[in-house]
């Protein structure tokens, strides 16, 4: 193919009145020279025509051939075949609705899914020439990230000649106002070089004195202070410092990553920000700084990275072993989250649920279409007759299948949008208040034109899917030529058919069987932490600058009963410590921590035998321990624990706090609790340190006695007023801890259960699409049988057997499948049981009932054919 | 008056004759055929049905190049010239063609 030929093609196309019109001229032309021609050798006019008209042969042919010899004949037959489906779907408006909306459905599901990958991976963010900045960060040999001091943030782009720009910054969570917020500490070229502009006032510069100045996101303006029109120049107070207001960034610009940010100020800021941290641009040289930099163009990403690897392995190279950079890592912030080949492992079981709802509506349509086209035997024979090639009615069926997919992507899109919004709705409706925060986080959900070339895309591939199978079928020579005889007889029930209907029911067991075990999985994890369940609590993490007077008002107020402290919160990621029985014994691995005595009254853990700690011991945090009931009993099987010693046996990775004895004292066995969550695996050993509310590092625990979110709001009060620069400390339930962890865990069930009633409601359609097309089939054998004395049970018998065949093969291969699912999903969260006999058995009985329900009214009407007429029909 | 028993053109040659007799001036497709039957003594008849699609799928090619043009008799026709392209194409086939014809008579001739 040439560039001539391509243009002489669109020429044709685009032209094509004017080409039919010279090529009619041109053959009109040749026949009026052959007349002449014929009439110079004496023949009279009549005959001069008619020779001529002999030596050319069939008009119509030759013009036929040369659009061929063109190339675009297709297109226009296409067009033809399209207004030829049309027309035939029109006359069969059942047919086509349900054939649409079943693929609308699953292509619906499909593109909402990949909206929101769109969203993460691959739609750039709002900022100038996404696709060559970069985060460039570092490694240890520990494979700990770092960052950059000040002095090395001011070297980087003389030491790193591939990069063209650079800017730093800092987060902060800090009070706004009064109010938690998250801002940016960022280098004066930050907005210059992501092209952030402002909406009002304007945006920090490069060549700003150092001052108190912020700038605020057009959503913290908008939510915060109302879209005030006045706002630029205002002073807010910001960790408890005047700021003022120099303006307002774009709607749009929401900076790199996913979190929302509400402020930007100058890093110069820095100390009046950071409270206790090192000064950034004192002696110590924190390397608290985040590098974003621009890549030139000319420059490859892996080899920048090995030269940023040499400048910071050498500026590293003083720093103790540990703090020594191994390799630099360029990432890059083109989009929400960097994509990498990790996540396909990730993501691929999500995409293939997904893909099987969409898939199990293409076998539905598929068998739909087989039907149709079985029962066009007649039409298709007679073009075969006219002259038909095969490829030209595959094509013909084929362009029918998009012409029904066409609408179908349409309808999906409108679908997908519609879930999508459905779905932010119940997000924001159920997420657990510790996690709400999360939703914030979530990008524009918007389509763009990579989600609607997805979406076609798939349309037109689940067309081709879904057509092709039965346009080869019904195209097959033996399958035409049937048309002479008897239809039914030629078929009789096709194993493609039965093929696509085990497919169906197969998936449909996999999905609601992996939803029934992570749907038990889920409830078991809910009722398994003994200490989440009894009191409300609610978690306070303190500023330990005003650890003492947080603590204060924490104590005054009158929604608390009660004040705990610990290391961490129970089922939190726990700490671990070896130890062993002091007189001898294996070395066990326990969770620890370290908790006041209020704590076993505050978690309902009463102690079972010996006493609570002391207020001295806990003072003094003295080495003595109270055990858990199973760590009693692995360390000391079947004796009293109580008074015997342990023996502690920390490693590098122990914290200091369980360190500073080497054996403690047993004095009290406390009731079991849960040690670790659902992703380590079940463990209820633990051991308890004596520890107080005073003791740094603790976070508090305050038992409520009223409504929760009335103590809530007045302990935030309460805390907000102790100082305008004490840090954020969070605030929730620790209740909520349960349900927050079990929240991906209940969002997956969500989605599989979801699938798993589409996956139900398509198979039962199936089914009952396949069996009624076989009895009406069937309907002259049926009638036959029934003449011979069959009675209605025989033959409906006859019937049920056969699709319940059919679905006891489908279920059987699905739960192996889904063995294997939920194997692969124990292996990374424990409290799933594989082997859930009762999740298996009664998804297996509910799709083998919704098969036999499926199939039962087809039966009935091929119980209720009339022999006479059935065996007069055709 | 009876017509001479024509020979069929051999299948494959037809492009390469429609390619020779462009060499000489640009000709509208009647008088493609009405040439090759005269220079070859009428010997060889073109079936005109398939003269039409072959000159088409030439000028796809790019061989050939066609422009509407008046005629001698004042008629518009569709003239045929040869391109660049054509010409060096012709010179392959010709040569192809030679080869083929040369192998083809001495096995006539020995074998």
């Amino acid at each position: 193919m040439n560039w001539r030929d391509i243009s002489l093609r669109i020429r044709a196309v685009l032209f094509r009145k004017q080409f039919e019109q010279d090529l009619e001229d041109e053959l009109a032309s040749h026949f009026e020279m052959q007349t002449r021609k014929n009439l110079a050798q004496g023949m009279d006019a009549a005959e001069a025509k008619r020779q001529a008209a002999i030596q050319f042969g069939g008009r119509a042919r030759v013009s036929e051939e040369c659009r061929d010899a063109r190339g675009v004949h297709w297109i226009t037959t296409l067009f033809q075949d399209a207004v030829y489906a049309a027309r035939g779907l029109r006359r069969s408006p059942i047919f086509a609705a349900t054939a649409v909306a079943t693929i609308a459905l699953g292509l619906g599901l499909d593109t909402a899914l990949f909206t929101v990958f769109n969203a993460y991976y691959f739609a750039p963010v709002n900022v100038r020439d996404p696709h060559s900045l970069y985060d460039i960060s570092w490694r240890d040999r520990a494979g700990g990230f770092h960052g950059y001091a000040w002095p090395e943030y001011q070297e980087f782009l003389s030491q790193n000649p591939p990069f063209s720009e650079v800017t730093a910054y800092q987060g902060a969570e800090v009070r706004l106002n009064g109010r938690a917020a998250y801002g940016l500490l960022v280098t004066a070229e930050y907005f210059a070089m992501l092209g952030g502009h402002a909406s009002l006032g304007r945006t920090l510069l490069p060549e700003d004195a150092p001052g108190n100045e912020i700038v605020l996101s057009h959503l913290a303006w908008q939510n915060r202070f109302g879209s005030d029109p006045a706002m630029v120049g205002k002073t807010l107070l910001l960790h408890g410092r005047t700021f003022r207001v120099l303006g307002i960034a774009q709607a749009g610009f929401r900076g790199l990553g996913a979190r929302p940010v509400d402020f930007w100020v100058p890093l110069t800021a820095a100390a009046q920000i950071n409270g206790r941290q090192p000064d950034l641009f004192g002696p110590q040289h924190p390397r608290s700084l985040t590098i974003i930099a621009r890549l030139k163009p000319e420059y490859g990403s892996s080899q920048s990275e090995a030269a940023a690897t040499l400048w910071i392995r050498r500026l590293t190279a003083g720093d103790p072993d540990s703090e020594k950079a191994v390799q630099a890592v360029l990432t890059s912030v083109a989009t929400y989250k960097p994509w990498k080949p990790s996540n396909t492992l990730t993501f691929a079981p999500i995409l293939v649920a997904f893909s099987l709802v969409l898939l199990l509506g293409c076998a539905n349509v598929a068998n739909m279409m087989l039907a149709r086209a079985l029962s066009r035997q007649r039409e298709l024979g007679i073009r075969v007759s006219l002259g038909a090639s095969r490829a030209r009615l595959i094509r013909q069926l084929l362009t029918e299948s998009a012409v029904l997919a066409l609408p179908a992507a349409a309808a999906g899109f409108a679908a997908s949008q519609f879930l999508i919004w459905i779905s932010i709705h119940v997000l924001y409706a159920t997420l657990p208040p510790g996690i709400a925060g999360f939703a914030e986080k979530l990008p524009e959900l918007s389509p763009d034109l990579r989600v609607f070339g997805y979406n076609l895309a798939i349309a037109l591939a689940s067309a081709v899917l879904f057509g092709l199978a039965p346009a080869l079928r019904a195209t097959r020579k033996d399958v035409i030529q049937a048309v002479q005889g008897d239809i039914a007889t030629a078929f009789g029930p096709s194993r493609l058919r039965n093929l696509l209907v085990v497919a169906q029911v197969t998936v449909c067991a996999l999905l609601l069987i992996t939803t029934g075990v992570l749907l038990r999985g889920v409830l078991r994890a809910e009722d398994l932490s003994t200490s989440l369940s009894k009191r409300e609590t609610i978690e306070i993490v303190p500023d330990e600058d005003f650890r003492a007077r947080t603590l204060d008002r924490v104590s005054r107020d009158p929604a608390v009963d009660l004040l705990a402290a610990a290391l961490t919160s129970p089922v939190a990621r726990p700490f671990f410590l070896t130890v062993r029985a002091q007189d001898g014994g294996a070395l066990l691995k326990m969770s620890v921590n370290s908790v006041s005595p209020e704590y076993f009254t505050l978690f309902d853990l009463p102690v079972l035998r010996g006493r609570n700690f002391t207020r001295e011991e806990a003072r003094a945090a003295d080495p003595v321990v109270i055990v858990s009931h199973t760590a009693a009993q692995r360390l000391w099987p079947n004796q009293d624990p109580v008074g015997r010693s342990l023996r502690l046996v920390p490693d590098s990775a122990t914290s200091p706090r369980f360190r500073t004895f080497p054996t403690a004292r047993v004095i009290g066995v406390s009731r079991d609790d849960l040690s670790r969550w659902i992703t380590d695996g079940e463990e209820r050993t633990l051991i308890y340190f004596p520890s107080t509310a005073q003791a740094a590092g603790n976070v508090l625990f305050a038992g409520v006695r009223s409504d929760v979110e009335t103590a809530r709001r007045s302990l935030d009060a309460g805390l907000a007023a102790i100082d305008p620069s004490a840090a954020v400390t969070q605030r929730f339930q620790v209740r909520d801890f349960a349900a927050e962890e079990g929240y991906t865990f209940r969002l997956a069930y969500w989605a599989t259960s979801a699938i798993g009633l589409l996956a139900l409601l398509l198979t039962l359609t199936g089914i009952y699409g396949v069996v009624a097309f076989l009895v009406s089939q069937r309907k002259k054998e049926i009638g036959i049988r029934m003449a011979l004395g069959a009675t209605s049970g025989a033959i409906s018998g006859l019937i049920v057997k056969q699709s319940m065949r059919l679905a006891l093969i489908g279920t059987a291969s699905g739960a192996a499948l889904a063995l294997g699912v939920s194997k692969a999903l124990s292996s990374s969260l424990v409290i799933i049981n594989t082997f859930d006999a009762l999740t298996y058995l009664a998804g297996v009985l509910l799709v083998l009932a919704a098969c036999a329900f499926a199939a039962y009214f087809p039966t009935r009407r091929a119980t209720r054919i009339d022999p006479v007429a059935s065996l007069r029909y055709d | 008056m009876k017509p001479k028993p024509h020979l069929e053109i051999l299948q494959g040659t037809l492009d390469l004759l429609i390619l020779r007799t462009l060499r000489v001036e640009p000709l509208h497709g009647w008088a493609v055929s009405e040439r090759i039957q005269q220079v070859s003594d009428d010997v060889l008849q073109v079936n005109q049905g398939s003269l039409y699609p072959a000159m088409h799928r030439l000028e796809h090619r790019g061989w050939i190049e066609a422009e509407w043009k008046t005629s001698q008799l004042g008629r518009r026709a569709r003239f045929y010239r040869l391109t660049a392209a054509g010409r060096k194409q012709l010179e392959l086939e010709s040569e192809n063609w030679d080869r083929l014809t040369t192998a083809i008579g001495k096995i006539m001739r020995l074998a």
